[in-house]
Parts: structure tokens; sequence; C-alpha cells
């Protein structure tokens, strides 16, 4: 299953689940990145890091490493 | 803020996750028009004011600091948490009003849900109602209500539309007598799982409540299809939810802003553009000020005559008060740079990108504003560092923020830059400008990785690194509003520095005035300005200042200086401006119709290394004079203000010996350096 972090630009896609042992996973969650929840990767910056997504009518910025524990379907 | 508040007047807090129009509805409220920030977690201090009488309210009303949810993830977080829950001065809010952006529904809900669930008396004031009609939606107020189980108000804090509705809702709340709320602590350690069912349900109510206005059902496919692949049960059947896609504005802004390569070329651009033009619009201002102060100097020694009170008028206060006056326009430009591009949405943008290279050396994205902040002053920026996360990553930003070069450098770059520059060529002093602020930064950055690289030594906590934040839709900034913010910050800073330096300035006017106020000299045949300039001369190398320079001398002969420069730089730990008014002091700068800087330029030409006779300032000790401003921590109050935020003297001290050490030596180096090259 792959992770937010390897999007394409642009790519739409739904979050299937969070890995719960990353310690900023609570965090994410609250910033709105729910399971079922669709999220598009929107930029990048230079470095590839951090990755910036649209979900829930804003842009979040994360780093590519807590992207890491969304998992997308 | 007035402590004398009246406990019995009910409390009225506003809460909300950043960005959700919290201060904007403070300021239509109070009438005050204090503050609004656009940068995610910002507002650290919080606003209190009355309702305007035209309301006919009487309450305390409390802007606070945006929070996502009620669980902290930073120090800032946290004293917001817990001031919501019982604010030090002010006690339990008796009612919240939580602001929620219509247009993130879901994501604002989750706060408010959390102080429902508390027990906190709320009333939800919906904000943004306008965008979310914008993109095709409308929301059904009652819809909600009875979802929620409580008040639910639609305003707009910027046009003043539904608050009267407001108001009025208020006033039912608190006049129905029941008790004071004694909301539950919100459990910290929350399951995971409790976080997405509330958000389920949010959703769940979102689409009950989000009607569209226009049919245009492409979203909704989406969301159907999503659930179906998700098997998510008993669901009413969905509607369109077009509202879930970002402003396309700011999606377009974003493919140049936030370019993979053009991103970064664009946040250079921006911030030397902002450096380039504190320094180029400030400076006919700076020269205005200066004139006037020169000029007033001069009346007031005409008009008192040359007796000790009218020196004290015209060097200690005059040219004191000038000094402080003379880098007010560089603030205030810097702060309204700084507050255009906050409120834009910009900085979060530049977090963002400079998230990277800075986790290099150990910082964090989030350090960013803290820092650029530290090119106004350093005291707000440490303040502005608890909105990083991490407590090593925030130690090590408060750490290196004395290095940015505060605005408080910039008299005396000037200063000295003008006295190393011809005459004839004014713009080498912004190029030579320019280029000290470039060298600031990467030794900032140097002193940061070797820092990071001790770290065990500097900052001993490990902490999970981490970078979240919300960049924020681009918007039109309201100039008044940046403006009224820009007034607010210059007058504090006026507040803080403008007594300290006028009280140095007069103390160092004795030092150098007494004890021997009208010394005996042989006037035989000198002109009546040679005999002032001889008891000038004669009174301060017998005044208490000689006696304490020196004192200082063996510190200051090996950077090729004198005590005169070291009482000074001592002076200059009050504030580092007062280097400049405390030169003025020490060189008897008495203006002949010139401006206070060139006639002080004049007597720095003149003047001699008493013991040797030598030129006292030379291109050599000149450079070395601005290498030692670029590091030495000179600022009594952030040592006192890192002092507090780290919770300890280990970070200041280190930071003393640290820079100041540094300082010392790169000097040492730079003047004997000079030197052997041929540079005198
Ligand atoms: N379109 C729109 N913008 C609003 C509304 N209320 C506030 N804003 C803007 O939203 C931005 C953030 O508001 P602010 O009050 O600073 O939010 P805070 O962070 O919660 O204090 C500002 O630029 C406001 O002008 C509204 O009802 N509609
Ligand atoms: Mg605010």
């Amino acid at each position: 299953m792959r992770s937010a972090s390897e999007l394409k630009f642009g790519e739409k896609v739904i979050i299937y689940s969070l890995d719960g042992n990353h310690p900023s996973c609570r965090r994410i969650l609250e910033f709105g990145f729910t399971p079922g929840q669709e999220i598009e990767l929107v930029s990048k910056s230079a470095f590839n890091d951090p990755l910036a997504f649209a979900v829930r009518g804003t842009l979040i910025a994360i780093r590519k490493n807590e992207a890491e524990c969304i998992k997308v379907a | 803020m007035s402590l004398s508040i009246v406990q019995s007047i009910p409390l009225i807090t506003l809460a909300g996750p950043p960005n959700s129009g919290k201060t904007t509805l403070f300021n239509f409220l109070s009438g005050q028009n204090y503050k609004t920030v656009n940068y995610p977690g910002a507002t650290v201090e919080y606003s209190i004011s009355c309702f305007q009488t035209k309301f006919g309210l009487t309450a305390n009303l409390l802007d606070s600091p945006g929070i996502v949810s009620l669980t902290p993830s930073s120090p800032d977080e946290k004293i917001s948490i817990e001031s919501l829950y019982a604010h030090p001065h002010l006690g339990t809010p008796d009612l919240i009003i939580a602001t929620v952006d219509a247009s993130q529904l879901s994501r604002h809900l989750l706060l408010a849900r959390q102080l429902i669930e508390s027990k906190f008396n709320v009333i939800i004031a919906i904000t943004m109602a306008d965008l979310l009609k914008k993109r095709g939606h409308e929301l059904l107020v009652d819809e909600l209500k009875k979802a929620l189980g409580c008040e639910i108000v639609v305003v707009d804090g910027r046009t003043g539309s539904g608050i009267d509705i407001l108001i009025a809702a208020i006033e039912k709340n608190i006049k129905t007598d029941h008790l004071k709320p004694e909301p539950l602590p919100y459990c910290c350690n929350l399951e995971i799982d409790r976080l997405i069912h509330s958000y389920n349900e949010i959703e769940i109510i979102e689409r009950r409540v989000l009607r569209e206005i226009p049919s245009n059902g492409d979203g909704a496919a989406n969301l159907i299809k999503a659930n179906k692949q998700l098997k998510i049960l008993n669901q009413p059947e969905t509607k369109s939810i077009k509202s879930h896609l970002p402003d396309k504005t700011t999606l377009n802004i974003d493919r140049y802003l936030l370019h993979r390569y053009w991103g970064l070329f664009f946040f250079f651009m921006i911030m030397a553009a902002t450096f380039t033009s504190i320094f180029w619009l400030a400076a006919p201002f700076m020269n205005w000020i200066d004139a006037l102060f020169g000029y007033l100097a001069d009346l007031s020694l005409a008009a008192f005559g040359f007796s000790w009170f009218g020196d004290l008028i015209a060097n200690g206060i005059i040219s004191g008060a000038g000094s402080v006056l003379v880098f007010v326009p560089q603030i205030l430009i810097l702060f309204l740079i700084l507050g255009l591009l906050e409120d834009t949405g910009y900085l979060a943008r530049g977090a963002m990108l400079i998230d990277n290279p800075l986790s290099k050396i150990g910082l964090n994205g989030k350090s960013f504003v803290p820092m650029l902040s530290g090119f106004a002053c350093a005291i707000p920026a440490i303040l502005a560092a608890r909105t990083i996360p991490n407590r090593r990553e925030r130690l090590l930003t408060i750490f290196i923020i004395p290095l940015m070069s505060c605005s408080a450098r910039l008299p005396v770059y000037a200063l000295l830059i003008a006295f190393l520059i011809p005459a004839d060529k004014p713009w080498l002093g912004g190029v030579s400008l320019a280029a000290i602020y470039i060298f600031s930064i990467v030794s900032s950055i140097t002193i940061a990785g070797i820092a990071n690289k001790l770290k065990n030594r500097i900052v001993k906590e490990e902490d999970n690194s981490s970078f979240i934040l919300e960049l924020p839709a681009y918007r039109k900034p309201q100039l008044k509003v940046v403006l009224i913010n820009t007034y607010h910050s210059a007058k504090i800073y006026l507040k803080k520095a403008g007594p300290i330096i006028l009280g140095f300035s007069i103390i160092l006017w004795l030092l150098t005035y007494f004890p021997n106020v009208d010394p005996k000299i042989d006037t035989n045949n000198l002109s009546e300005t040679e005999i002032i300039q001889l008891k000038n001369a004669e009174r301060l190398s017998n005044s208490y200042a000689a006696d304490l320079g020196k004192f200082i001398q063996p510190v200051m002969t090996p950077i090729g200086m004198d005590w005169r420069v070291g009482v000074s730089l001592i002076a200059a730990f009050a504030a580092r401006e007062v280097f400049v008014s405390s030169l003025a002091l020490i060189f008897k700068v008495t203006s002949d119709n010139e401006t206070l800087q060139n006639s002080l330029l004049e007597a720095m030409h003149g003047a001699e290394i008493e013991s040797t006779g030598k030129k006292l300032f030379t291109t050599s000790t000149i450079i070395g004079l601005i290498i030692f401003f670029v590091f030495a921590l000179q600022c009594i109050s952030t040592i006192a203000v890192s002092k507090k935020e780290t919770g300890g003297w280990r970070i200041p001290i280190l930071q003393l010996i640290a820079f100041t050490g540094t300082a010392y030596v790169l000097t040492f180096i730079t003047v004997h350096g000079l030197r052997f090259l041929g540079v005198q």
C-alpha cells in the first residue's frame, strides 16, 4: 500500500488508514487527515519536502516523513 | 492589559482555530481594532476589551490565540488551552464564542464540538459564510443548531452583518442565570479512534447542513465513491460538498510561489526586496529626523548658553531622544512589510519552503517567522518561538535569534558605514549594509550548525521533530489593519526602548560631565570655540567616565581601541543603539548647524588614542567594530527574555559568553588581520 508521500502532483486519493505508531499521528488526524477523506497533493517544496495537501477545503503542509504515516488506497 | 478588571462582570472568550476570524470579530465588537494576524499561531498575546457601548453589553471580551484542538502540541497551544479553562487573571469564561470558518466546516467543528463536550458554555459564530457561498453552498443554520445543541449565529466581523443577532444571543445566554461553567479537563491522551469517530460524526452533520446552491455534482460523485469503497455505512444520501476544494485562486498562485524550483527563487527575491526596501525607503526619513534633532540641540545650546544646563538639554536629552527616534522609520517599514506578508498568507509558505534547509541545521520551518522578527527586535522574536512544538528546535531557535541583525544595530551600522564610505558615493552605503546583513545571516546559520553539532551540550532535549502547518488562502491584505498593527508595534517599541535609552543617555551625560565641571585652563590667545573644546576635553579626561574607562582600557587596547569606545560598548548593553548617543556624548559633539551625525563623524575623524597619538578610528577599527556588533549579545532585555523562555540561566549565559566572546576574538582577528594586509 502506498503512502501519501509517494503521490504525484495533482493526484487525488482517498486515505485508507493512519499509522498510529507515528508520533505525529494524532496531530495529522486533528488537521483533518482521516480515513475516508479525499486528499490531493498540490505542491512540493524544493528538496521534495515538505508536501502540501488539499484536505477539507484548505491546504496543509506536512513533512515527507509525516506524510509517510498516511496510507492511501 | 489592565488587571483591575472587575471579576463580577461576565467574561466572554473568543476561541477557534487559527484564521477563523476571531480577531476580526474581536475588533468589531470592541471597536478597538487592535490586532489581526494571518500566520497561524502568531497571536501569542491576548487582547482584552469591553464591548463597544453601542451594543449595551457589560462584559469583558478576550481574544485568544488559535488552537486546532484541546490537545496541545506546542507550548503556546498549551498556554492557550490552559487559559481557556482558567485564565490566570480572569478565571473561567462565562461564555465562549467559538468561531467556525464555514468554508472549512468539518475541520473547524472539531474544536467547537470538543468545547461543547467539555461542558463549556458555547455560542458558535459562523464566519466566512461569503466564501462558502462563493463556492456554491449555503449553511442550514437550524439544522446545525439541532445537530450541535447550541446557539449558532452567522456573522461577518468585517462588515458587521449578523452582529445584532450575535449580541442578542449573548445577552440571552448570560442573562439566563446559570451557574459559572465548570469545564471538564479534556482527556489529553484520547485514543486516536475517538478522534476519527468524532470526525465521522462531523462529516455526517456536514452533509446534513450544507446545501448546494446551483447544481453541479462532481465532488459528490467522488465522495459517494469514496464512501462505497470504504463501506461506510449508515450515511444519509450524500449531497455534493464542493467546499472540500481549497480556494481556486490560492491554488493558482501557489503553482508559482510553491513551485519546486521557482518557489525558493521567489522566496529569496521577496526576502531581498523586503530588506532592501527597509534601507531605501527609510533613508530620507532618517535624515530628516537626524537633521531636526541636530537643529533642536543647537537651539537649546543657543537658548541656555554654554552652561551645564544647556549641555544637559542638548547633549544629554535631545541627542539621546534623537538617537531613539532616528531609526523609528526603519522599524515602521520592517513591521509594515512583515505585517503585509503575514496578512497575505505568504509567511506560512515561507516557513514551508525553508523548512527542509532549516531542518538540516536542527531548526524547523516554524523557526522562520521568529527569525525574521529577530530582524526587528529579538524580544518579540524569542516569544514567537513558542509556536515551535519541538523543544529542542525551539531552544536552538531562541539560541541563535540574538544573532539576527535587530533594528537596534541599524543606527550603529549606519554611523560606522557613513564613516567608511566617501561622501560622494552614498550608494555604497546600501551595498555595505546589505553585505553586513548577508554576513550576519551566514554567520548565524554557521553558528546554528555548530550548535546543532554540539547539540547535547547546548540543548539536551530530544523530541519528535514535526512540521504541520496550515497554509491559509491568499487574501488581499487589509492595509488599514496592517497600518494599525505597525503603529502599535512601533509604539510598544518606543515605550520599551525609549526610556532606557534616554535614561542611559542622561546617566552617561552625568558620568562624562562630573566631577570636574569647570576645568581651569589657560585661555590666552584662544578663540571662544577653542576654549569650549579645550574645556570639554579637559572635563572629560577627569570625569567619572574616564575612571571607568581606565578600568577597561586593558581589554580595549588589544583590539586597537581605547576606553572611550569601551565605555560606549558598555553603555550599549542597555540597548545597542545607545552606542551612537554615547559616542556623541563622549566626543562632545557640539553641532554647528549640521546634522548630529555629520558633526559626530567629524569628531570621530579627529579622535586620537591618547597614549600613542595615533588615529582612533581607522578603516580597520571601524570594520572591527562592525564585526563586534554582528556577534555580541549586548542587550539586557534579550538575556532576561531568553532566561524566561528557556526556563533557566543555562542558555542565556551560554549565549552571552559564546556570542560576546566570539565577537571579541573576531574583532581582534579582523583589526590585526586588516593591519597586516596594510589596511589601517
Ligand atoms: N471573506 C471573509 N473573510 C473574513 C471574515 N472574517 C474574517 N475574515 C478574514 O480572515 C482573516 C483572518 O481573520 P482573523 O480575525 O485574523 O483570524 P484569527 O486568526 O482567528 O484571529 C483576515 O484576513 C480577515 O479579514 C469573513 O466573514 N469573511
Ligand atoms: Mg487572531
